[in-house]
């Protein structure tokens, strides 16, 4: 008996999570979303600015956790939201749910030592071509430096 | 006296030590484990199957192209959303894992990762994800090993005590990181 009505508290828990959006980090302070495809069309207008954008992830680091990437509002765009190690840490079932972040734009140059010292995990998810043994030249990577998410159960 | 404060160095020694034991063999399995993400992954496994469902007309939307991938693919449950890194590629997320279609051949690669239960928590903690009340038990716990190396060292009296050969042993512990650093930071 009462295992059927932990398992029914459970199930109405679990049911009333869905649709609720989880907290990442810090909270999100900045009112007006920016869309994706405006930052990453003038990131030197936006670098070094707090912007929260919206977008479904399309990618999550599924080693520590340490990105998501969102998808942007126009074609074949994403932008990726980064965070030190441990700072926060997302699931890997976060991919297809919606999410708002909030972080710092950066327009970051990887010099080809830089390149080869990267996660190459993250290196894929920034450039889906990314290979180590072909590295021709620097890497321009605009994205967010990350300070809060949320993301829809 | 001396003999007295030896004796309470060693009970709190003997049981922090206890009180330690469990969260010591999680931080030490997962700091194994998270020490070689390089080689493996220590949260998930990753689970691969392909598919051949014919070449797709990328001419069409996304939307038309995710309803006409997820049909070929016989998805029981509509997919969470859909994306195209390029023009070549669509990706269908599900709640088990991603499909990307190649859409000029119509193969298919699905990747889905499951937990690995004991190691994703054991990292998780370890990594502190869960912040909040966690990051206090974990100082809690940060603090009761610095006492465990305070009191251990002062354990034993003579030629084996931190006089003796104890301190040749805890030069060497101490020497090992402070050399590496030195090394890796400036000489290498």
């Amino acid at each position: 008996m009462l295992p059927r009505a932990l398992l029914l508290v459970l199930a109405a828990t679990l049911a009333l999570r869905a649709g609720e959006w989880k907290n990442y980090g810090k909270n999100l302070t900045v009112k007006e979303e920016t869309k994706i495809s405006e930052i990453l069309a003038h990131p030197d207008k936006y670098q070094g600015k707090k912007v929260k954008v919206r977008g479904v992830v399309t990618n999550v680091c599924p080693e520590r956790g340490c990105y998501l990437n969102l998808k942007g509002d126009k074609k074949f765009q994403q932008l990726q939201f980064k965070v030190d190690d441990g700072v926060i840490v997302f699931p890997a079932d976060a991919v297809g749910r919606e999410a708002v972040a909030e972080g710092v734009v950066a327009v970051t140059t990887f010099s080809v030592a830089e390149q080869k010292e990267m996660c190459p995990i993250e290196a894929k998810a920034l450039d889906p071509k990314f290979d180590p043994k072909k590295i021709k030249g620097p890497m321009k990577v605009v994205r967010l430096d990350g300070l809060g998410a949320e993301l829809k159960n | 006296m001396a003999g007295r404060w030896r004796r309470w160095n060693a009970a709190i020694h003997r049981d922090i030590g206890y009180l330690a034991a469990g969260l010591t063999i999680v931080y030490a399995v997962s700091g194994i484990a998270v020490n070689h993400v390089a080689d493996w992954n220590p949260n998930y496994r990753l689970g691969e199957r392909t598919y051949e469902v014919g070449p797709l007309d990328k001419g069409r939307e996304e939307s038309a192209l995710a309803a006409d991938l997820a049909a070929r693919l016989q998805l029981k449950v509509p997919p969470r959303a859909a994306f195209q890194p390029d023009e070549d590629t669509l990706q269908l997320f599900t709640k088990e894992g991603t499909y990307s279609a190649d859409l000029p051949t119509g193969k298919v690669v699905f990747q889905g990762l499951r937990p690995r239960p004991v190691l994703l928590a054991w990292n998780r903690l370890h990594l502190n994800a869960p912040k909040g009340l966690w990051t206090y038990l974990a100082d809690l716990y940060a603090l009761g090993l610095l006492a465990l190396a305070l009191t251990g060292i002062l354990i034993l009296k003579g030629p084996k005590g931190i006089l003796g050969r104890g301190a040749w042993l805890a030069g060497i512990g101490a020497a090992i990181p402070a050399a590496f650093w030195a090394w890796w930071a400036w000489l290498r």
